[in-house]
């Protein structure tokens, strides 16, 4: 009876310690089987067999696992669904996994840290950018890949892109899918009905702003918990601007090179900020509130205009109230008879260094940059595509087609889109804020960027 | 014969002895076994859960790293050193203590009061009033704060409203957007969440104090307020000592939610507690290391203001008793 009732004890206490090694045991061999050598080499030993059964045209056939990455925040996930079913259907022997969702960037960085990431990449969203993921050796170099490389309908990638990818260094690591631009939005219908003009340059603007306060509105929202909205919409256009239209003091302040800030236009530039702020028509609320609460304002009339980008109408479409007709300019810093300059802000696709299926994602790359896909884009997201094309008999709302004009008239100056260094933008987002809040003026806006400038750039 | 007898009662003796020594041995490794069982897997969670992740993160705390490179460069303790000079960890840290302290002031005053009112001051919704007190304690933190950026947003919230009842002209003060001392105005958020719990807490205490001291008393011609000088606080202090230690460790280390929430660190890094600062830089900065160091700052902060906050509050036990 004694040594049952030891042998049960002894059991039981077996049992209790043993459980909880035997979960992290199976957890762990989980974890282990997840990137087992059989699986991660399964689709570079099925592209091998692929290439060897070519189809007749001469395309390779894909087979293997795929799996691509996408954020989805404000184009949705409609375009992303359908251009992924439509790359299943013409390769059936593709094991396509999607990986898509709003805090998808977060939720796959432990693979990207671990070295086993996605093959295929939607660069867009928080917590990922592209020249952090080339500084971090993460992404493909493409250079010399799409110097020829033809998409599904045989034309060059590079001839049929309205904004060259980005280069780090003379380096190609990643392409622009989508051309979106930065701009002011206000609501043709209430301007027509106020007989308020649309603002076409600065001083235009500021009259137009006059009168909408003296009507009791106030003039300009914008979100001051994510200030980098006012910065790609009014500031850098006019700094730009101030720059004589040249481009290339953006790309030198992206490449942290500190003369770039203290040039006199950064100054004319933030200057025009604080008259915005001293003529009392940027709304008080702005810096506590987030991008949909200042959107929710702007669309219930409690503003007149908002910085903002083109996926602001498909961002808030269930909030828009009915005859509301969007009105759109990407900038209103130049003065008058001044280029417009539209600052773009484009979400690009890469393909990982530690892809297990480059092919497929090659191929995917190829897909996607027809002209076909980008009708496609601009129809069920709301936003251009970065392919070149008349967009104006397709389905794709007049905004979109307002601001596809804008970025291939001759008297637009596009700014192709541009990473700066995360410190540095962080440094600029809160210099703002500061200044619209008046606790710095411009010069000590200059002076605190500078000095985070100096030191990314070490 | 006698010799040969005696031997045989020692070796007998021996025997015994050593028998009831292994019966002792068994005994004691049963004990030890049982004690064992509940130690080991307690332990074994504990060091992969906490003891592992902040050895790792005191040796990321010692690197120039991204968080999403292969790529790790030793630097020492410099990310240590670039911290003292590091205004925003300052601001952040001044931050973290004046909410610690007014957290503890706060939750601490509030939460007695409604204690002793639910319990001494016998009236007939009591019940459901602790119900309603406590209703804070179950909603998200993420709730809370967008619950109370609804209260501040100067727009279209019920603070400046209610407020503009009084005034000639409407009432538009950006509560979370003065350009110093917005850390004050996420301190009332952070002492309505947390006051329940505590009530509660302190609840238990008071309905565990005999009724003949308050009966005794009050023959003795003692009020209200005496009762609870001289009864109801000398024996509810173990438990006020547990709820402002766990008010300050919590605070310290959660207290970046509802900043991620409410302000995002922001305006222009004023609202900025350690926590958000340490999201900041290893997430969209990509200084991973100088975030795992602020971490490592963090646990110092806890454990140190632990250790003074014990000795402080038992100095205090000794004179009440």
């Amino acid at each position: 009876m004694v040594s049952k009732t030891r042998l049960a004890a002894l059991g039981i206490a077996a049992l209790l310690a043993v459980a909880p090694l035997a979960g992290c045991g199976s957890s762990k061999d989980e974890a282990t089987k997840q990137p087992e050598p059989a699986k991660s080499e399964e689709p570079a030993k099925t592209t091998d067999e692929g290439t060897k059964t070519a189809t007749d045209d001469g395309a390779k056939k894909l087979t293997g696992d795929f799996e691509i990455q996408y954020f989805v925040g404000g184009y949705g996930d409609k375009w992303w669904k359908k251009v992924i079913a439509d790359f299943q259907a013409a390769n059936p022997d593709l094991k396509i996994k999607e990986s898509g969702g709003p805090k998808i960037n977060d939720q796959m960085k432990p693979r990207w840290v671990g070295g086993n990431p996605p093959d295929f990449v939607y660069i867009d969203g928080p917590n990922l950018n592209d020249r952090q993921m080339v500084e971090d050796g993460q992404l493909e170099d493409l250079t010399d890949w799409l110097k020829d490389a033809k998409n599904i309908d045989g034309e060059k990638i590079t001839d049929i892109l309205a904004q060259p990818a980005q280069e780090f260094d003379g380096k190609v690591f990643d392409i622009p899918l989508v051309l979106n631009s930065w701009g002011v939005f206000w609501d043709k219908a209430l301007f027509q009905e106020k007989g308020w003009e649309e603002p076409t340059d600065w001083q235009s603007f500021l009259a137009v702003s006059d009168k909408i306060k003296a009507a009791g509105t106030t003039p300009f929202i914008h979100t001051g918990k994510y200030p980098y909205y006012i910065n790609g919409a009014i500031l850098y256009p006019a700094i730009v601007s101030a720059n004589n239209n040249d481009i290339s003091i953006l790309q030198d302040m992206a490449a942290s090179k500190v003369e770039a800030f203290q040039q006199p236009a950064v100054l004319t530039a933030l200057k025009k900020i604080v008259e915005l702020r001293d003529k009392g028509f940027i709304d008080k609320a702005s810096i506590q509130i987030n991008h949909t609460d200042s959107q929710m304002l702007f669309l219930q009339h409690k503003d007149a205009f908002i910085p903002n980008g083109l996926w602001l109408p498909n961002e808030m479409a269930k909030d828009i109230p009915g005859g509301f007709s969007f009105g759109f300019i990407p900038s209103v810093t130049q003065d008058a008879g001044g280029k417009v300059v539209a600052n773009t802000s484009t979400a690009n696709v890469a393909i990982a260094k530690n892809a297990k299926n480059k092919d497929a994602a090659k191929a995917f790359l190829q897909f996607v940059f027809s002209k076909a896909q980008a009708s496609q884009w601009a129809e069920l997201s709301g936003a251009p595509s970065n392919i070149k094309g008349d967009i104006s008999a397709s389905n794709a709302p007049s905004h979109v087609k307002d601001a596809a004009k804008y970025l291939t008239d001759a008297n637009t100056v596009v700014v192709p889109a541009i990473t700066f260094n995360a410190d540095v933008d962080k440094a600029m987002q809160d210099a703002t804020d500061a200044l619209t809040i008046s606790k710095i003026t411009p010069e000590q806006w200059v002076e605190r960027v500078v000095e985070v400038a100096k030191k990314a750039a070490k | 014969m006698t010799r040969i007898y005696s031997s045989v009662i020692l070796l007998k003796l021996f025997w015994k002895g050593r028998f009831n020594r292994m019966k002792l041995g068994t005994t004691k490794w049963q004990r030890n076994l049982f004690i064992a069982t509940f130690i080991l897997p307690t332990f074994l969670f504990f060091c992969v859960f906490t003891i592992y992740p902040v050895a790792q993160a005191m040796y990321y705390s010692l690197f120039d790293w991204s968080g999403s490179s292969d790529n790790k460069k030793f630097i020492g303790l410099d990310n240590f050193k670039e911290m003292i000079h590091d205004p925003i960890v300052w601001n952040a840290m001044g931050n973290d203590y004046f909410l610690v302290i007014g957290k503890i002031i706060g939750i601490m005053i509030l939460a007695t009061f409604f204690a002793i009112a639910l319990t001494r001051f016998r009236f007939k919704l009591s019940n459901f009033f602790r119900s309603i007190f406590f209703i804070p304690n179950v909603i998200s933190v993420v709730v809370i704060g967008v619950l109370w950026n609804f209260i501040y947003n100067p727009q279209i919230g019920f603070l400046n409203s209610f407020l503009s009842l009084f005034t000639k002209d409407k009432v538009d003060i950006t509560w979370l957007g003065f350009t110093n001392h917005t850390i004050w105005m996420l301190l009332p958020p952070a002492i309505w969440a947390g006051i329940g719990f505590y009530m509660i807490l302190l609840i238990a205490a008071i309905q565990s104090i005999p009724e003949s001291y308050y009966e005794a008393s009050g023959l003795e011609g003692a009020g209200q307020w005496t009762q609870f000088r001289y009864i109801t606080l000398p024996l509810i202090w173990e438990q006020m000592k547990v709820s402002i230690l766990n008010i300050m460790m919590t605070t310290l280390n959660g207290s970046f939610v509802i900043v991620l929430i409410m302000t995002n660190g922001g305006p222009d890094n004023s609202t900025q507690v350690m926590g958000s600062y340490l999201y900041q830089m290893a997430f969209s900065q990509y200084h991973f290391g100088y975030g795992a160091a602020i971490g490592v700052l963090i646990l110092i902060a806890s454990l140190i203001t632990t250790v003074i906050m014990q000795k402080l509050m038992h100095q205090e036990t000794i004179e009440v008793s």
